[in-house]
């Protein structure tokens, strides 16, 4: 013993133990006492029972005997296993299968109530069929919902009917019953719901309580939620797949049926042997006209996406255009990114570039009639790409083809498109409101349901003039005036010998401009010689009906029929004398304009060259420098700040529109004031024209009177300024 | 007459396993009269609960009744009054027996009886909170009260047995008074009368357990439940488990748990034998949380079958586990015997290696069986195997223990055939939820 006085080391798990047999080790008596050395392992037991009777003597057994004896076991309560009914009750034999079973784990089970008949129910379903069929099946479905649909109150007889669909006397018999038999207790037995407020967290018959959220960690819970989502979205794609799906499945079925059908009638005029389809027009002639307009239709959407795609191109080009009204000092690069926070259509109130339809639509979108114009469709493959952005200025108001609407083809009465006398179109007419005016006009309704109406200037406008200060002498009347027309390709050949390609290709867009102003079928613009001030569209005006009146006030309006009194006046006496000067410094000037020259070359070029040219030069400097490749040609009143930023659609804003469209303007609205006009200033160039064509220039203005350009009325006034100083030099 | 009243003691007349007249000392838990006859709950002293019953008053000796202390009729937390059973003071005398109690010899009981268990458990903070959300059992019973003593089913009606419940058990109130309770053989639904039974069989095609068959050897079978996903054949299953074992919980649902069942197969179905419970995820390499034979079955080899299972399922996932705590007496002398035999297996399957004398470590032995490291060291011990000798601990092998484990496994019929598992195990810390 006294050998074992040191401290035996702690058993490690790690090390190797030798099996030794007891027989090995005579010598190990005193084993158990080392033993100790070894900590207790608990046995893991409740302390109260590892005392308990029987456990202690069946543990002392087995130590003792080394296994178990019979009456050394742990008595427990008997069991017995002599049901003599079993064999009744669970009937049928169930075999092995090969497999291991798997349960499905969403197999749909077949829904069977949960409520189980007992013998009284047995009784009544006895009586009840006396008089009726009922399953016991059906009776239990019947208390089933009845018990379900009621919680802490029955369900009433009135809810029993509409939650059971049965016939009324059984319901009324099995409802009755029910709530006898429930008398508020529930007929389904569950096991104790715990009360959510925490009122049964130590009743004993509650059991299954919801764990608490510290068992699903946040993260869990998370995760849940998203696949939730997940699945809710994934339902919906599915079903929109479905419906797709279906969707297609009816066009392709559609498309079957089309081909069936095209291929019987085919064979059917086989066989009446109507091969040049004469048998096939008249027997779809109640069908023709839709056919008709129902092909363009297609052609234009593939031709409207082309469109689009051009807009697009023409975009920014707009947009600086339109940036440069409003702030004259911004960069270009700013100037895109503003168009992009608020693109054109943004503002409802802005006008129409040009309402017009050109060659090239006519030509994409009427292909019935495209055969006949191959002369002027060859002149528009040769008028340069420049001219694109300018093709589509619509922007929103672009026009579209309607489905159901029928587009007639333009009505070519010669091989010419242009030559189409204006006195068919324009009638002369009498304003009678205030700024009483007289001469060529037309009227049309413009979107919106404003009424336009469109001037034209012509040879007799100076005699008209003089007949408007008369008030009241004149009556309307649809008197023709006659004028000469002027082959448009005789002009153009005519330019061509005598200008730079350039120059000549710029008329040749200006040309073009001129048929597509007007809406398609009237492709017929009045052209008269440029020599003689021939008559052209100069002006549409805005009468604004009391509805949409809007924000032009009589003054305004009475202004700017005396800036375009003017005009016109100087255009036709400018333009007799200079015409033929013009013509050849014409282009010089747009090149300069385009070599971006101060404003004093601006101006020297005024000086130089007649007053009307200069005018078209002044303001279209503004386009031509900002965009090289826009075509000079416009005039500067449709950049006119005022016009396109106030809120309203001032008249000189639509003239501007209307001059921009119009081309060959700058020959023919040669803006010089009639003499006559109280309005004419004897001042220098007016600052605001300068800085018009600096803005364009990117130059500051040189004398540039700051000015504020938001305001409408200085804008009206700065437009009569603008063309002032031309007459003056 | 003195009147006896709920917390008294006295002897009570019962029958032991040999048939003998015994006189143990029991307590009343609960009195109450049936067509003019008074009936006595008694718990007897040192028996296990389960055997606890209702008696009639002739069984009583009235002459040794000791009335409760004072303190024994305050009424417990629950309002109820408190009535533990605690065992009186006293001597281990049995050597063998001395070994197993825990560090705590000297520790003391209240001799009298009543009042609740103070030294034991840790109910001084006096707020009844919801017990801990991990596991299965019940180890803090202070929350016991009067109603959960006490059986409260009579007679347990499961295909062709009748089973006495041995504790209490959360059924439905309503079904509580009845003489027998009938139960699905297959897919446990209670039902109160045996028309219902009847009725419920027309419409309740299961005749297995509502899961996955993952092994399958003669007519043994196990079958797989989640907890989660087959909500109420796992609350079935716990609530006929509950009346056999005391510390089993049911305060919480069964969603973290899987549930095995044993079944035996013969023409009439898959008829359940036994099952345990685990949790999907344990944090304290608990591999096992209730397992239960039932008791038609039991001391016929099933239990062990079925902690062999357990740690069939333990190697296949690669780890080491170890049953829940607490132990119930049975469990602990089952997984004693389990974890005998499966180590003398070893240490007697071990051959000299050239020459040398075989030799194993504890870890080599853990990770082998997947018992956990230690029970096996409990193992050991309990079976007084190891030995300090000449400067290091060996294990000796005596006859009687060499003798006895050889007669065991000769009786040991079933054994779980590793090949006829067909079992992965899931990771479910990835899945997010049980």
């Amino acid at each position: 013993m006294s050998k074992l006085s040191f401290r035996a080391r702690a058993l490690d798990a790690a090390r190797p133990l030798p099996v030794y047999r007891r027989a090995e080790l005579p010598q190990l008596t005193d084993c158990g006492f080392i033993s100790r050395a070894v900590p207790q392992m608990p046995s893991g037991m409740d302390k109260d029972e590892e005392l308990e009777h029987h456990l202690q003597r069946a543990m002392s057994a087995q130590q003792v005997f080394r296994e178990r004896k019979e009456n050394m076991v742990i008595p427990v309560p008997e069991a017995e296993s002599n049901s003599t009914y079993y064999d009744r009750l669970y009937k049928g034999q169930v075999k092995v299968p090969k497999q291991l079973i798997h349960v499905q784990p969403l197999s749909l089970d077949l829904e069977q109530p949960d409520y189980d008949m007992d013998s009284e129910d047995e009784t009544l379903l006895n009586r009840l069929n006396r008089k009726m069929d009922m399953k016991p099946l059906q009776f239990e479905i019947m208390v089933d919902r009845l018990e379900k649909a009621s919680t802490h109150q029955e369900v009433s007889l009135a809810e029993a009917k509409r939650l059971l669909n049965e016939d009324d006397y059984l319901l009324k018999s099995v409802y009755d019953y029910w709530l006898r038999k429930r008398r508020n207790r529930c007929l389904i037995f569950q096991v104790k719901q715990e009360n959510r407020d925490g009122s049964t967290n130590h009743h004993a018959y509650v059991a299954f309580r919801r764990r608490t959220e510290k068992m699903t960690t946040r993260k869990n819970r998370k995760n849940d939620e998203a696949s939730y989502e997940k699945m809710l979205r994934l339902r919906r794609e599915f079903s929109r797949t479905v419906t797709i799906l279906e969707m297609i499945k009816k066009r392709e079925k559609s498309k079957r049926e089309l081909l069936h059908l095209t291929l019987e009638v085919v064979e059917k005029r086989y066989q009446l042997s109507d091969f040049n389809g004469d048998v096939l027009k008249t027997v779809a002639l109640p069908l023709e006209e839709k056919a008709v307009y129902c092909a363009p239709v297609n052609v234009n959407n593939s031709s409207r996406h082309k469109t689009n795609v051009k807009a697009k191109m023409q975009k920014n080009q707009v947009s600086m255009r339109e940036e440069l009204t409003f702030d004259p000092t911004r960069p270009k690069n700013r100037c895109t990114k503003w168009e992009r926070l608020f693109p054109p259509q943004r503002f409802p109130g802005r006008l129409p570039r040009a309402e017009s339809i050109y060659r090239a639509d006519v030509n994409q979108y009427d292909f019935h009639s495209s055969g006949e114009d191959e002369g002027n469709s060859t002149m528009v493959a040769q008028t340069p790409p420049t001219s694109d952005d300018e093709n589509y200025p619509d922007g929103v108001f672009i026009f579209r083809r309607t489905d159901g609407c029928l587009y007639l083809s333009p009505r070519w009465d010669g091989g010419h498109v242009d030559i189409q006398p204006l006195h068919e179109r324009h009638f002369l007419t009498k304003l009678s409101l205030s700024p009483d005016w007289m001469g060529l006009s037309r009227r049309r309704t413009g979107r919106g349901g404003r009424i336009l109406l469109d001037r034209a200037s012509c040879s007799l406008d100076s005699l008209l003039n003089q007949l408007d200060t008369y008030p009241g002498s004149w009556t309307r009347s649809r008197t023709v005036y006659p004028n000469e027309p002027v082959d448009l390709d005789q002009k153009l050949l005519m330019n061509s010998s005598s200008i730079p390609s350039l120059s000549q290709a710029l008329k040749n867009i200006q040309t073009l401009r001129r048929c597509c102003f007007r809406p398609r079928p009237i492709q017929n613009q009045r052209i008269t010689d440029s020599r003689t001030a021939g008559p052209s569209v100069e002006d549409r005006r805005f009468l604004d009906t009391p509805g949409s009146a809007g924000g032009i006030t009589e003054e305004q309006y009475y202004s700017h029929q005396q800036q375009l009194m003017k005009m016109k006046k100087q255009q036709l006496e400018q333009l007799q004398y200079n015409e033929a000067m013009s013509r050849a410094t014409a282009p010089l000037d747009h090149q300069r304009n385009q070599s971006h020259r101060s404003p004093e070359s601006t101006s020297r070029t005024l000086d130089s060259v007649s007053a009307h040219f200069a005018a078209s030069a002044v303001v279209s400097t503004s386009p031509s420098a900002q965009d090289a490749l826009r075509p000079p040609k416009t005039t500067g009143v449709p950049n006119c700040p005022g016009a396109s930023r106030s809120s309203y659609s001032t008249s000189s804003s639509v003239s501007g529109v209307g001059l921009l469209s119009i081309p060959k303007q700058q020959s023919q609205v040669g803006a010089v004031y009639p003499t006559h006009h109280h309005n004419i200033r004897p001042s220098a160039p007016p600052p605001s024209a300068l800085k018009l064509a600096t803005l364009a220039a990117k130059v500051i203005p040189v004398s540039g009177l700051p000015r504020d350009i938001d305001e409408p009325d200085r804008q009206l006034n700065g437009l009569s300024e603008n063309t002032q100083p031309m007459e003056v030099t | 007459m003195v009147e006896i009243v709920e917390g008294c003691r006295l002897p009570v007349l019962r029958k032991n396993q040999e048939n003998e007249d015994e006189w143990p000392l029991a307590e009343i838990l609960s009195v109450k009269e049936v067509s003019a006859r008074k009936l006595y709950y008694v718990h007897y002293i040192d028996f296990n609960k389960r055997l606890d019953e209702w008696v009639t008053s002739d069984r009583l000796d009235m002459k040794k009744l000791q009335f409760p202390k004072k303190e024994a009729k305050t009424p417990t937390k629950n309002g109820l009054p408190g009535s533990r059973p605690s065992s009186p003071e006293r001597e281990v005398q049995n050597g063998t027996a001395r070994r197993l109690i825990p560090s705590q010899p000297g520790r003391k009981r209240k001799a009298n009886c009543g009042g609740t268990d103070e030294d034991s458990q840790d109910s001084s903070d006096g707020i009844p909170s919801a017990p801990r959300m991990t596991g299965s059992l019940v180890s803090d019973r202070s929350h016991d009260d009067i109603v959960t003593r006490m059986k409260n089913i009579e007679c347990i009606e499961l295909g062709r047995h009748r089973l006495k419940p041995w504790y209490f058990s959360p059924y439905p109130q309503e079904l509580t008074a009845l003489p027998i309770l009938y139960l699905c053989e297959f897919c446990l639904k209670y039902l109160k009368s045996l028309k219902c039974l009847q009725r419920h069989l027309t419409k309740c095609n299961l005749r297995h357990p509502p899961g996955n068959e993952i092994y399958r050897k003669g007519t043994i079978s196990f079958f797989e439940i989640d907890g989660r996903k087959n909500k109420t054949y796992s609350q079935n299953l716990c609530l006929i488990a509950k009346c056999f074992l005391d510390h089993k919980t049911l305060y919480y649902d069964t969603d973290p748990f899987l549930f095995y069942v044993m079944t035996e197969y013969d023409p009439k179905g898959f008829h359940i034998v036994g099952y345990f419970s685990k949790e999907k995820e344990s944090t304290e390499d608990y591999n096992v949380a209730c397992i239960l034979t039932l008791p038609p079955y039991q001391r016929r080899g099933y239990g062990k079958l079925l902690i062999e299972f357990s740690y069939e399922l333990s190697k296949v996932e690669g780890k080491t586990g170890t049953p829940e705590k607490p132990l119930s007496d049975l469990g602990l002398l089952s997984y004693r015997s389990y974890w005998s035999q499966t180590i003398l297996e070893i240490l007697m399957g071990l051959k000299p290696d050239n020459g040398e004398r075989p030799q194993i470590t504890i870890n080599e032995i853990s990770e082998i069986t997947s018992v956990k490291k230690e029970d096996v060291i409990s193992t050991l011990q309990y079976l007084n195997l190891i030995n300090y000798y000449k400067g290091q601990y060996i294990l000796t092998l005596s006859e009687d223990i060499v003798d006895g484990h050889e007669r065991a496994m000769h009786k040991r019929h079933l054994r779980i055939d590793p090949k006829c598992l067909h079992f992965t195990p899931k990771d479910w810390s990835k899945r997010g939820k049980w």
